[in-house]
């Protein structure tokens, strides 16, 4: 059940955000998307969570044909740089929203939807907050309310756009292990996208380093350090 | 002895004597007088007066009819101003300044021109005139007229609030939403509405205010016909012209206490939810 | 699951979040109905006789008064309205004094008063036997049923936009720059006219313009205060509704497209003018 993006494409007008980005990505993995802005890598994110549509390209994951599925059924959970939470919701209401949205036969009833929010927010360690607004919270827990709403829906794929960008850098650490730990508690094929060689290295299983809507090089945190392929690639890690 | 400290921003006493007193004397003199005087003169035969040239059948006439097109263009302005402000502030599409020059047309067209145009072409000579007739269809000198021209003078209004609202908050909570599995209405219901709702109230507070009370473009579409085809306003004409100051006043009170009404909830609503409203941060 | 992401044909709509051909489409459809439609009968209609038709139904020497009246008084207004809104939006925005929250709010009152009701009354304010007229007519001023009528109504209608428009850009004024100017020596009202005024000019504009705008088209208020002599008190507006009545849709509409042009015009003016004000900053 790897994760395949084949030679997908995108062009914004004339600029061409995505020129035939491809990798793999075993079940389960870590990957990270690395590069500078402009390099195309959100706009990779948000075309694996329906946010965009590719206009070439193939993605399959699960044994879909992902790219022809809309954003509402693919079960990726989405966390944003700017968090998106409803911004008139509680927390609790925030992150039971996607199990509140399912059909009513596949909802879960009122208890089991509570006790959830409860244990998430356990996992995402803001216990009883429930009843707070996202104006009350800093931001380093808007962000784990956010990265406890697209958990509640029980994601395939996890996807984070530079989700820790607007914290300092002590918040940045913890979230950056505790998204470690629920990934490897989870088992959930995860994609991050972050400027920041570090946070890169140290967070994921796999790098993807991309430049002008290319991934340049892909590999394991070591050995993309140790063996640069590319000139643009020693550079930008050299820096 | 020393001077006393003067904040060299604050205007000295003598200017603010002569600028508040020409503030309130003109505020006073030009808006409150007027108003005033309709009360003073609605109630000028005593109270029992005011009440008869109330309940007079034609003056209910007018108040059922003013009301009729309210319900009925109101709720379909407020749809288009939600349907509007919808795709304007979350897709991008060309032409979309232009469209938004038409929506804000109707604020500067004059009332009487909001009204000619529907005359041009459903009148007699107009457009569709002889096929009306034909068919014995009325839609001028009747009550599809008269909506059609509130609908006309009043509809940018939820519009012009939601779309910059709607264009304040983004995309983004709406984005992900589809990430989470909402459907489409399920998405506007749940999370867009909760967003927009007091910009919605404001909206359709003032676009119902200004369909009760509008006056020039009905005119032209409605004929005049006492008891039939006038609304609140038109009555109010019809009976000063008749020199009938008492009932003209009255009903013109009613329409005043309308104003007072709408204008004490519409500076709540700009006082408490500031941050919500998008009109109160435009220019 | 795998059987619907293979068997569906690419169908899919090329938007992400929902609803934009139904809300786009309804959204169309009403403004072609409502607008544009009527629209391009009024702009068609003066010319059904040519341009010679068109140019025959205008230039009337009593549509020219009309037109005169209504466009040149709203002007005079416009001016009345930003000196007086002027001094109005500082005392609201710099002063405080109790009842000040009530007074701001009556300035709204032109905006949500019928217009009917507010012709009326004016028209019975200023009448010789009136409360205000009364007090005139030993100095030989006469308001009601002449044109100082029209510009008493449009200044009415018009006051609102002057004051709403000066409010928030006076209050955004920081108060650094009038103390630099006092730290220079300025007296207050050097400072007023000479620093602050000019920092208003685009506001100042904005909202005579708009005064102006309404007042062109304004009808209600106006009609019962006018006298409505033809060349003399009658605004363009209401020549349209004589004309309506005498069934020369044409001579109208004629009216009604001047009117609309010169509508346009202002839309551009004034955009143009928030686009220059917002450059200034």
């Amino acid at each position: 059940m790897s994760l395949t993006v084949d030679s997908v494409s995108k062009k914004f007008g004339r600029f061409a955000a995505l020129n035939g980005a491809s990798f793999v990505a075993p079940q389960g993995g870590f990957v990270s998307l690395l590069g500078p802005s402009g390099s195309g890598k959100t706009t990779l994110l948000r075309i694996l969570g329906g946010l965009e549509f590719a206009d070439s390209g193939m993605v399959r994951f699960a044994d879909l044909n992902w790219l022809d599925m809309p954003a509402r059924t693919r079960n990726a959970g989405f966390v944003f740089q700017q968090y998106a939470l409803f911004r008139h919701m509680t927390v609790a209401d925030n992150i039971a929203f996607g199990l509140k949205v399912r059909p009513r036969a596949r909802r879960p009833s009122k208890n089991e939807i509570r006790d959830r929010v409860k244990s998430l927010l356990n996992l995402v360690q803001l216990p009883g907050l429930e009843d707070r607004y996202p104006s009350q919270l800093s931001g380093g827990q808007r962000q784990r309310v956010a990265l406890a709403r697209a958990l509640a829906i029980e994601p395939r794929m996890l996807l984070l756009d530079e989700p820790f960008g607007a914290l300092d850098a002590k918040v940045r650490k913890e979230l950056r292990a505790d998204l470690r730990r629920i990934h490897d508690h989870a088992g959930v094929t995860t994609v991050f996208v972050t400027h920041d060689q570090e946070e890169a290295f140290a967070v994921a299983d796999l790098v993807a380093v991309m430049k002008d809507g290319r991934i340049e090089q892909y590999g394991a945190p070591t050995d993309v350090r140790r063996n640069p392929k590319t000139a643009f690639v020693s550079e930008f890690l050299a820096a | 002895m020393s001077k006393k400290f003067v904040n060299p921003t604050e205007d000295p006493l003598w200017l603010k004597a002569i600028l508040g007193i020409v503030t309130v004397g003109f505020i006073g003199i030009l808006l409150l007088l007027p108003l005033v005087l309709v009360f003073k003169e609605a109630f000028a035969a005593g109270v029992g007066a005011f009440l008869t040239a109330i309940v007079e059948p034609d003056t209910l006439a007018s108040v059922r009819l003013s009301l009729m097109a309210a319900v009925i263009a109101v709720p379909l302005n407020s749809l288009f101003g939600v349907a509007a402000a919808w795709c304007i502030a979350k897709f991008d599409f060309p032409g979309k300044t232009f469209l938004v020059t038409l929506i804000d047309l109707p604020f500067s067209v004059s009332p009487v021109v909001s009204g000619l145009i529907y005359v041009l072409v459903f009148g007699a000579q107009g457009w569709f005139g002889k096929y009306l007739i034909g068919h014995d269809i009325h839609i001028l000198f009747a009550l599809p007229g008269i909506v059609l021209a509130t609908i006309f003078v009043t509809f940018p209004f939820v519009a012009r609030e939601l779309i910059p609202l709607m264009q304040d908050q983004g995309r983004d909570e709406e984005e992900a939403a589809a990430t989470l599995g909402a459907s489409g209405l399920g998405t506007f219901l749940r999370v867009t509405l909760p967003n927009i709702k007091w910009g919605l109230l404001y909206s359709v507070l003032l676009c119902n205010a200004r369909a009760l009370g509008e006056f020039g473009a009905v005119s032209v579409v409605s004929g005049h016909i006492r008891g039939v085809t006038n609304t609140m306003p038109l009555h109010v004409e019809l009976l000063y012209n008749n020199y009938d100051y008492v009932g003209a006043f009255a009903v013109s009170a009613l329409l005043a206490m309308l104003a007072l009404i709408t204008l004490a909830l519409k500076s709540l609503l700009e006082w408490r939810y500031a941050d919500e409203l998008a009109a109160v941060h435009r220019l | 699951m795998s059987a619907i992401g293979l068997k569906i044909p690419l169908l899919r709509s090329r938007h992400v979040l929902p609803g934009f051909s139904l809300s786009l489409g309804f959204t169309l459809f009403y403004l072609t109905g409502i607008v544009l439609v009527p629209l391009l009968a009024l702009i068609i209609r003066p010319f059904e006789l040519g341009w010679d038709g068109f140019w025959t139904a205008i230039s009337t020497p009593r549509v020219f008064a009309s037109l005169r009246l209504s466009f040149g008084m709203s002007a005079v207004a416009a001016l009345v309205d930003s000196v007086f809104g002027f001094i109005i939006a500082w005392v609201l925005v710099r002063y405080r004094f109790p009842g000040r929250r009530l007074l701001d709010a009556v300035i709204d009152l032109p905006f949500a008063l019928p217009t009917a009701v507010a012709g009326i009354a004016l028209s019975t304010l200023y009448a010789p036997n009136g409360w205000l007229g009364s007090l005139l007519v030993p100095y030989g001023i006469r308001i009601a049923y002449t044109p100082w009528g029209v510009l008493v109504a449009m200044v009415f209608i018009g006051l609102p936009f002057s004051v709403r428009t000066l409010e928030p850009v006076l209050g955004e004024i920081g108060r650094d720059v009038e103390e630099a100017a006092a730290t220079l020596g300025a007296t207050r009202v050097q400072t007023i006219t000479k620093v602050v005024i000019p920092m208003l000019i685009p506001a100042l504009l904005t909202g005579a313009a708009m005064a102006f705008a309404r007042g062109v088209g304004e009808y209600g208020s106006i009609i019962f205060i006018a006298g409505n002599i033809p060349m003399v008190s009658e605004i363009a507006p209401l020549l349209i509704v004589t004309k309506l009545e005498q069934f020369d849709y044409a001579g109208a509409a004629a009216i009604g497209v001047v009117m609309l042009v010169a509508s346009f015009v202002m839309l551009l003016a004034l955009n143009g003018l928030q686009a220059w004000s917002a450059s200034r900053r």
